[in-house]
């Protein structure tokens, strides 16, 4: 009965991960949906605004604004990393961990030393046991995301870009396409020139007066704009690991049930085995001493 | 007292008759004052209807009113109440010494190799008396085979007792097979290999092979210092239950009187018991766990405490025991499994995988893997791969639920380096090289050691896990990586 017995513990506790594993994934549905409806409501934003610099930026060539135009020193950079605080989300944080590797061996040639901050738990035990040295850790931006967090992070930023120590941000997240498809990458939020530029292309735009002065507009949408960005990063993340964690916990619960079915089989199985054998143990027995 | 007096004086002489055929027994009816004893040899040799038939019993039962009831060593076929056997006085007996060697015998010592008789100078009969305790040799010393997996987990015992147990098709001839290439051919003194209830055609490989095979450097082969035994699975029970016991005297025939060491190959012990308990329930016993015989732990015991190393010479023996349905707890590879120095365990989920020889290496065990024998460094080395792989065992329920990106970073280095651990336990053989395409490894102790010790360090953690399949020292892995992405 010994086999039997251990079958049927180890299903009982395959069936309660399965209980875990499926109410998560029922919350992380839910969260989701919250998550993706700010998520879509700041991209309209993000767009229009970038859109908005890239117009300025290109209608008022003659004039250069500090954000626009990358540091004539390469001596500082910071590499933030968005990951999450919360594990069970599959292949998440792995991917934008493995994705922010890549990118600080790739700019440590260029940049020698890339201050490293990041967000989440997950990323910062991460960093740790590879003992990797992180500036600043972040650990209360969670699902529920707010501007004012974002804000005061993207303000210390400007002004350090500002006053010289940062010559270029890079971000690393999962960035959020649809909800089939999301992927890690590694964006330069500053200086932000290249995504201006970008987008500007393409698009002939209206023409544009600018009153009192080009620099005075410029230097109030441009920050707006950056700010921006960096709070749909954090959105876009938040929307993936929801996503990523419905994923991951759903194709668990398919796991555990196919474990579940496998062990009661076995168990069934051994439980019948044993039934059959002390049977015939018993009849043999009873026969031979006829 | 009197009976037993005549029974002794003129024991060639008994006649009886056969007075009952029931299967592979049979009765036979002697006169009252001379009854053949028990493990007599009884012949019977008639002609009946123009049918020869030529037949050996060994008496198992006195039934009372003087008749005994015997196992048939072979076929009953044809044979018919009333026809004449005589008791022959004595068990049965084999040739035995130098003559033996490079011939092919059945259970009855006759040789099957078509080269004419055999003329021996001594016969010895298969039931003996196992050596006395205080005979017994208190040497233990590691045998080197060059198998990473045995070496390093379970280490054979010079003198000792090894275990290949495995469900079907788990390639425990395969390893056997490959244990004879590797030990006998670098062996000096004297092979005996007993096949029991195994495939004939394995038996046939295996002596073809050995006429090919040369002894180390020189030009000997190593047949010629090899004697085999077969009863195979088309032999009746009577003869898969004895033929062992042939093959085992023959070998203690060289271990007492020359005082070689001695390797005796045993393929497969369970169809010792198998034999066992179908002609049980004909000599009228009682049928005891799982339909066994009540004198499962008996028979084998009788068998293996003859096979033993004594003061005089030793016999190194290797057993491939077959486990019915996997399952070890089943009585008759439990019953052997307490006789062994040396305990492998073949497991299915391993085979599945690809990996061969497909070694449990926490089934698996060895009475020497201890410091004491084997060294600090080999004991620390062996129990760290352990540990590495029964973590990774137990994390695997989570790993086939939620994903191996679950994992804390600590665990998913274990299981990095469990499954390149794993991989690394496979070994080209020397006796597959026809099918796999690769040369045979035989890598050293020291080696083996070194690489496990440089896996568990994460010094080859960059290679790719496909890179450890099926390579020597560890090395050899970093090169067939290098071919691999050499390949692509």
């Amino acid at each position: 009965m010994a086999k039997a017995r251990a079958l049927d513990k180890r299903r009982r506790s395959v069936k309660s991960i399965r209980k875990i594993t499926r109410t998560m994934e029922l919350i992380s549905r839910a969260q989701f949906k919250r998550a993706m409806d700010r998520a879509s409501a700041a991209t309209a934003y993000t767009r229009r605004i970038t859109d908005l610099v890239a117009h300025l930026a290109a209608a008022g060539m003659q004039v250069k604004h500090p954000l626009l135009t990358p540091h004539a020193e390469n001596k500082s950079m910071v590499l933030l990393v968005l990951t999450a605080n919360r594990g069970l989300c599959g292949g998440y944080n792995s991917g934008v961990l493995r994705a922010s590797q890549a990118a600080m061996t790739e700019r440590a040639e260029q940049w020698g030393e890339v201050r490293l901050e990041v967000s989440g738990k997950r990323g910062a035990a991460n960093f740790k046991f590879r003992k990797i040295p992180t500036a600043e850790t972040y650990t209360h931006f969670n699902e529920k995301v707010r501007f004012d967090q974002v804000n005061l992070l993207a303000t210390r930023y400007l002004d350090e870009y500002a006053a010289g120590s940062l010559d270029r941000l890079d971000v690393a997240y999962m960035k959020f396409e649809s909800l089939s498809r999301q992927y890690p990458v590694v964006e330069t939020l500053l200086p932000m020139g290249r995504l201006g530029d970008h987008s500007a292309a393409g698009l002939g735009g209206p023409q544009y007066d600018f009153l009192p002065s080009a620099e005075s507009i410029l230097d109030e949408v441009v920050p707006a704009a950056f700010k921006a960005q960096l709070f749909k990063c954090f959105l876009d993340a938040a929307v993936s690991e929801q996503i990523a964690r419905m994923v991951a916990m759903k194709a668990a619960t398919e796991n555990a049930d196919a474990m579940i079915s496998l062990l009661s089989m076995s168990y069934n199985r051994a439980r019948q085995g044993q039934i059959t054998g002390e049977l015939l143990e018993i009849i043999g027995g009873a026969e031979a001493v006829q | 007292m009197s009976t037993i007096e005549k029974t002794k004086s003129s024991p060639a002489k008994n006649k009886g008759r056969i007075t009952q055929v029931i299967g592979s027994t049979f009765d036979a009816e002697f006169p009252e004052d001379c009854l053949p004893r028990i493990y007599n040899a009884v012949k019977v040799s008639a002609e009946y209807k123009n049918v020869k038939i030529e037949l050996t019993g060994e008496v198992q039962q006195h039934l009372g009113g003087g008749r005994v009831r015997c196992v048939a060593l072979g076929s009953t076929d044809g044979l018919v109440r009333g026809v004449e056997c005589i008791d022959t006085g004595k068990p049965v007996v084999v040739p035995v010494g130098k003559c033996t060697l490079g011939r092919v015998f059945n259970l009855l010592g006759e040789p099957i190799d078509r080269r004419g008789p055999v003329e021996a100078e001594e016969y010895w009969p298969i039931h003996r008396e196992a050596p006395a305790v205080t005979d017994l040799s208190t040497k233990t010393e590691v045998f080197e085979t060059g198998i990473k997996v045995i070496d390093l987990l379970t280490p054979f015992v010079r003198g000792g007792k090894a275990g290949l147990f495995g469900g079907a098709g788990l390639g425990k001839t395969v390893i056997l097979t490959e244990l004879i290439a590797r030990i006998a051919s670098a062996h000096g003194g004297y092979s005996v290999f007993a096949g029991v209830g195994e495939r004939t055609r394995e038996g046939n490989d295996l002596w073809l092979e050995m006429q090919h095979t040369k002894i180390g450097s020189t030009d000997r082969r190593v047949i010629d210092q090899t004697c085999m035994v077969f009863g195979q699975m088309n032999e009746p029970p009577g003869s898969r239950l004895r033929v062992a016991l042939s093959a085992l005297t023959m070998a203690e025939y060289f271990r007492d009187t020359t005082g070689a060491d001695v390797l005796l190959f045993i393929d497969n012990i369970f169809r010792f018991s198998q034999a066992g308990s179908e002609v049980s329930a004909l000599l009228g016993r009682m049928p005891s766990a799982v339909g066994y015989q009540p004198t499962l732990a008996t028979e084998m015991g009788q068998l293996q405490e003859r096979i033993t190393s004594t003061n005089r010479g030793a016999i190194t023996s290797v057993q491939a025991v077959y486990v019915p349905a996997d399952d070890p707890t089943d009585p008759a590879p439990a019953a052997a499994f307490g006789q062994l120095d040396a305990f492998i365990y073949l497991e299915r989920a391993i085979s599945a995988k690809g990996i061969y020889p497909a070694v449990d290496p926490l089934a698996s065990s060895s009475r020497v893997l201890d410091p004491q024998f084997v060294g600090e460094r080999h004991y620390a080395c062996a129990r760290r791969v352990q540990m590495t792989l029964q973590r990774y065992r137990e994390l695997q329920d989570i790993i086939a639920i939620l994903g191996v990106d679950e994992l804390s970073e600590a665990d998913k280095l274990v299981v990095h380096r469990a499954r390149r651990m794993e991989r690394f336990l496979s070994q080209p053989f020397l006796v597959a090289e026809a099918f796999t395409g690769k040369p045979g490894e035989i890598t050293p102790l020291a080696d083996t050691i070194r690489s496990f010790e440089e896996i568990a360090d994460g010094k080859w953690d960059h290679l790719p896990e496909q890179a450890f399949m099926y390579v020597g020292a560890v090395e050899q892995a970093a090169e067939q990586a290098e071919r691999m992405a050499k390949g692509k």
